[in-house]
């Protein structure tokens, strides 16, 4: 009876293993570079590999308790898997950037994603039996250990919930308990080599076949701007998708004085010679310019986009993107853009509507005027988020917010605020603004600040340098009734669809340089105080313990 | 006329007369200074000291001269005389005696039949003709005077099954299995896309795991990758590549291939299935002479198993692993699996009834395990405790206590369950070596280790020093001037 009682036990603690025989999902890879060339000369890159986990779920954190499924993947990097089971994430964004994008002159990304610097930002269910910041926790430093960057520095200080200009690009389970945002951003993180190399491993090929063999960090940290992301998303009818995306503007002028010409082996210094036999489409996208004349070689396998017009004498096109399948193409492959006459530099209307500049006056080390210019070229009011997360060290005087267009004040452009306090040495600062940009003019925001007086061991090495604020990001809304402001930043925005499909703009950082100690200052002040008090013990006990007597002088000459 | 020249005809008050200076009262002051200073010492030593609690050294040094004695209890059935049961004793003493060291923490008693039968791990040797048969605790044997040493010998090698300490991993409650479907070179052809893991899983790996359960949980985890180049090139022996024993020592190649998994601490064991590129077929493992050996798995000691499998020639460009050759590749597998995890095989001239293990098996790997984790968690304890005696500057605080303290009570535990219950025996070992090591590796112990007491006293000195010596001088000043009052009160 006991024996068939303890078998019965046995099998119990295996139950979660067999139910794990019949996962194993259905997993595609999908790769593709597009190219681009810019209005300046310059030439952007865009590389996205894709795996998806067709038909997965994130994990539910109320299961965290439970022993999970075993975990079998072929495409599916393991090693990321193992940290979304691990922590629960439904969602995960994260991007290593170097450079400043140049929306005026190269438009907007094709990666919406380019603040300066580290940013992660992740959508995690609540209801687990850890927190969901225990998890934030655990997944910072996870992933620093996965990419090899200092991303166990995004702290609880840096940590802010901007449900509304994050708001989730997949979508989110419909479990029991809402979903919360972590964000947090560290503009002075590096990307190098160290970190690009573990993002590499990640791809089923490695980068020893199909596009990513293009992927050479020399010259791509040798860009002008450069910049990885990782993107984890939960599509409902497809199932789990990673994408890992690379983003560089190379310019070719530096090379030749006027010839914007480019090729895979001028810019990347390498060709495709062979192809990924785990890929289930590998696409190269050459976006058409659409002025000039130019030539591409090899011969595209197709066109796709707008209408386009295509003789042999002048092969030119217009709109659309030329297609080079790397899985029908030949290889090596080595994808050349000639142009027909050299480069002019000449002043250009920008690229992009929408212009955000932000900058911090004032010589004082514990006061400023944090000066933001948003700059709407269009015709149309344009109602975007504004979102300031500072790190404590800097607080806003809120009521010195004002807004100005052409020196005149408009306080009825900031629709909402959503304002949350920094609490010193533990929160970061949120403000959130909802504002309406005019057409044709340009918006300026200022709003005083206090810089923080730090602790000692407070300040970062290098002090001196200063500290480096995130970025801010201003996201384009629709017009609609701002009812997700003024509710629980924890839960989704109920316009999150519009949301998705919104370009966030990224300011520059920026650098505060907040009152520096002398840091040999400790033992200094020990031996001043030890002076001092051993003055001030000498005289009162030499006052108390001293002999005096009455000495007769002789007295001399009287 | 000089100003400090007292003018004449005035007295000056006697500074004696003073009340605080009065040699009483003077001597008073002084005193009371050094008064507050020596009430003072132990406060600042309490305050400046590090934590360092006692740890129970005297319990620890008795627990490491303890062993484990497990009561092996064997009913020899139907033996006509108790002239049987006495001899089959005498011959396994005899075999303690010659190698002690392999029946170490034994202690083995042949029962009679008509003996006591209350006790639950009981082993019964039956009598049967034809071929030895083992089945979970019984033994079929062909039971004479004349088969009695073969017996004693087949005994010994089920008790106490010899085995290869360097080969086996350290015990822990928990594995993570890995495996991993390695292409050298996807790119170059004929390379093997997926695996039917979680089928070859149940088959094979499954029934383990069950006959294991009271000793280990297990993760399971699989990858396939693609590119997975070697850190050398083969050499090449007559039309095929080859893998010499120096080889496959770094055969590995841990900084291209992303074999390890972050998320936990438990210990990994590797399965890897490595195919070899197509322009490097077919890979063969060489032996010592540098002939190609039939084998084509090889076993890395405590870290996990690789096979090699070369696709035939007739494979499609890129293909699933074909069915027979997975449910080959996964038999091997689990034989890696079962010597990583130290699982005793049956003697060759036995045949058994049971599916995986029988309970021989199975004890003794318990038997072993507990014994080895006994021994661990005492050397630890022992350790820690020689650690804090040595280094002064080295903090102890409650969990490190605690910590050492709950380990020696399930070392207690372990040496009262011994003669009842295996599994707790062992489950008490692994707590108390879970225990053990936690406190050793207490993250809290180095925090002062590099922080010397010379910085202390170079802050202090500045002040000390200074307040010290006018202190000092004023009292021997103050003594010399009593003694002398007191030597001139004598002479009056």
């Amino acid at each position: 009876m006991s024996l068939h009682w303890k078998s019965r036990f046995i099998w119990s603690l295996c139950l979660p293993l067999l139910a794990s025989s019949r996962s194993g999902y259905f997993e595609t890879f999908d790769e593709e570079l597009t190219v681009r060339a810019l209005g300046d000369g310059k030439v952007a890159s865009r590389f996205s590999f894709s795996t998806l986990l067709a038909g997965a779920t994130p994990r539910n954190p109320q299961n965290l308790s439970v022993e999970d499924e075993s975990q079998h993947y072929t495409l599916f990097p393991l090693a990321l898997g193992q940290i979304l089971r691990e922590y629960a994430v439904t969602e995960l964004h994260l991007t290593l950037n170097a450079g400043n994008w140049d929306y005026q002159r190269w438009g907007y990304p094709d990666e919406p994603d380019v603040g300066t610097g580290a940013q992660l930002w992740a959508w995690m269910g609540e209801g687990a039996s850890t927190s969901v910041d225990a998890r934030w926790r655990g997944l910072r430093n996870a992933l620093a250990g996965l990419f090899c960057a200092s991303l166990g520095a995004l702290d609880e200080q840096l940590t802010t919930s901007p449900a509304l200009a994050f708001a989730p690009q997949g979508a989110l389970p419909a479990w029991s308990q809402p979903h919360a945002v972590r964000h947090a951003a560290l503009a002075a993180e590096h990307v190098c080599t160290e970190n690009l190399t573990p993002f590499l491993k990640l791809l089923p090929c490695k980068a020893r076949a199909g596009i990513a063999q293009l992927l050479n960090p020399h010259r791509l940290f040798d860009a002008d701007w450069h910049g990885m992301g990782l993107h984890v998303e939960w599509l409902p009818d497809t199932g789990v998708q990673v994408r890992l995306t690379f983003q560089s503007v190379t310019n070719p002028l530096r090379a030749s004085s006027n010839r914007r010409d480019w090729s895979f082996s001028s810019t990347f210094d390498r060709t495709i010679d062979r192809k990924c036999p785990s890929a289930s489409s590998s696409r190269i996208l050459v976006t058409d310019p659409m002025n000039d004349g130019y030539r591409l070689t090899p011969t595209p396998w197709t066109y796709e986009g707008q209408q386009l017009t295509w003789t042999l004498d002048d092969p030119s096109l217009v709109g659309g993107n030329a297609v080079f399948d790397l899985i029908k193409q030949d290889v090596p492959l080595d994808v050349s853009m000639r142009w027909a006459v050299e480069f002019a530099h000449a002043a250009r209307p920008p690229e992009a509507a929408l212009s955000i500049q932000r900058s911090l006056h004032g010589a004082s080390q514990a006061h400023g005027t944090v000066a933001v210019a948003i700059a709407n070229a269009g015709p149309d009011t344009v109602r975007a988020a504004y979102l300031e997360t500072m790190p404590w060290i800097v607080t806003f005087y809120l009521h010195t917010l004002e807004l100005r267009v052409d020196g005149v004040l408009r306080p009825d452009l900031l629709q909402s605020l959503h304002y949350t306090p920094p609490v010193p040495h533990a929160r970061a600062t949120t403000l959130e603004a909802v504002l309406l940009l005019p057409p044709r003019s340009t918006l300026h925001l200022r709003v005083e600040v206090t810089k923080a007086f730090l602790r000692y061991t407070e300040h970062p090495p290098d002090a001196q340098r200063g500290w480096d604020l995130p970025p801010a990001v201003l996201v384009p809304l629709p017009f609609a009734n701002s009812s997700a402001l003024t509710a629980n930043s924890t839960s989704v925005p109920s316009n999150a669809n519009d949301v998705r499909s919104a370009r966030r703009l990224y300011t520059r950082a920026l650098l505060v340089d907040p009152a520096t100690p002398d840091f040999s200052m400790p033992y200094n002040v020990v031996i001043f105080t030890c002076s001092v008090v051993a003055f001030v013990f000498g005289s009162v006990f030499n006052l108390l313990a001293r002999r005096f007597a009455v000495v007769h002088a002789p007295v001399r000459g009287t | 006329m000089p100003p400090h020249v007292h003018p004449k005809g005035t007295t000056l008050r006697d500074p004696s007369k003073l009340f605080y200076q009065t040699d009483y009262n003077r001597r008073l002051i002084i005193a009371s200074y050094w008064v507050i200073i020596v009430l003072a010492v132990p406060l600042w030593w309490y305050t400046t000291s590090i934590e360092r609690l006692s740890l129970p050294a005297s319990r620890v040094h008795s627990h490491a001269g303890n062993q484990l004695r497990f009561p092996v209890h064997i009913k020899l059935e139907s033996a006509q005389d108790a002239s049987l049961s006495i001899s089959l004793q005498q011959l396994i003493l005899d075999r303690v005696r010659t190698s002690p060291q392999a029946w170490k923490g034994l202690d083995v008693k042949v029962r009679n039949p008509h003996g006591v039968e209350d006790l639950a791990d009981l082993y019964t040797i039956t009598p049967g003709d034809g071929v030895p048969l083992v089945s979970q605790r019984q033994l079929t044997y062909p039971i004479r005077s004349a088969t009695l040493p073969m017996l004693a010998d087949t005994l010994a090698s089920l008790l106490v099954p010899p085995t290869d300490a360097h080969r086996v991993a350290q015990y822990s409650p928990r594995y993570r299995l890995a495996f991993t479907l390695l292409n050298e070179d996807a790119a170059a052809g004929k390379a093997i896309l997926g695996w039917d893991i979680s089928g070859a899983i149940s088959r094979h790996l499954l029934p383990i795991f069950n006959a294991l359960s009271v000793l280990h949980n297990f993760t399971v985890e699989s990858q396939v990758q693609f590119h997975a180049p070697l850190a050398f090139s083969p050499t090449t022996v007559d039309n095929c590549y080859g893998l010499t024993p120096e080889d496959l020592t770094v055969f590995v190649n841990s900084a291209e291939w992303s074999l390890s998994s972050s998320v936990s601490n438990d210990p990994v064991l590797h399965f890897i299935l490595f195919i070899p590129s197509a322009s490097r077929r077919p890979l063969q493992i060489l032996d010592a002479n540098g002939r190609p050996s039939p084998s084509d798995a090889f076993l890395l000691p405590q870290w996990g198993g690789i096979v090699i499998y070369n696709p035939s020639a007739e494979l499609q460009s890129h293909a699933q692993l074909p069915s027979p050759v997975l449910h080959s590749v996964f038999s091997t597998f689990a034989g890696q699996l079962l010597a990583l995890l130290g699982v005793p095989s049956l003697p060759l001239q036995l045949q058994s009834e049971a599916s995986v293990l029988t309970g021989w098996q199975l004890d003794a790997l318990l038997r072993r395990r507990a014994l080895e984790n006994a021994e661990n968690a005492q050397d630890t304890l022992k350790s820690i405790v020689k650690l804090v005696d040595q280094i002064e500057n080295m903090p102890v605080g409650q969990d490190v206590k605690g910590d050492v303290q709950h380990s020696l009570t399930a070392l207690d535990q372990m040496y009262t369950s011994v003669s009842t219950s295996l599994n707790e025996t062992l489950h008490q070992s692994a707590h108390a070596l879970t225990l053990a090591s936690r406190a050793f590796f207490n993250p809290g112990m180095l925090a002062l280790l590099y922080f010397p007491a010379e910085h202390k006293y170079a802050v202090y000195t500045p002040l000390f020093a200074s307040a010290l010596i006018p202190l000092i001088a004023a009292a021997a000043r103050e003594f010399r001037a009593w003694r002398s009052q007191r030597r001139e009160a004598g002479i009056q």
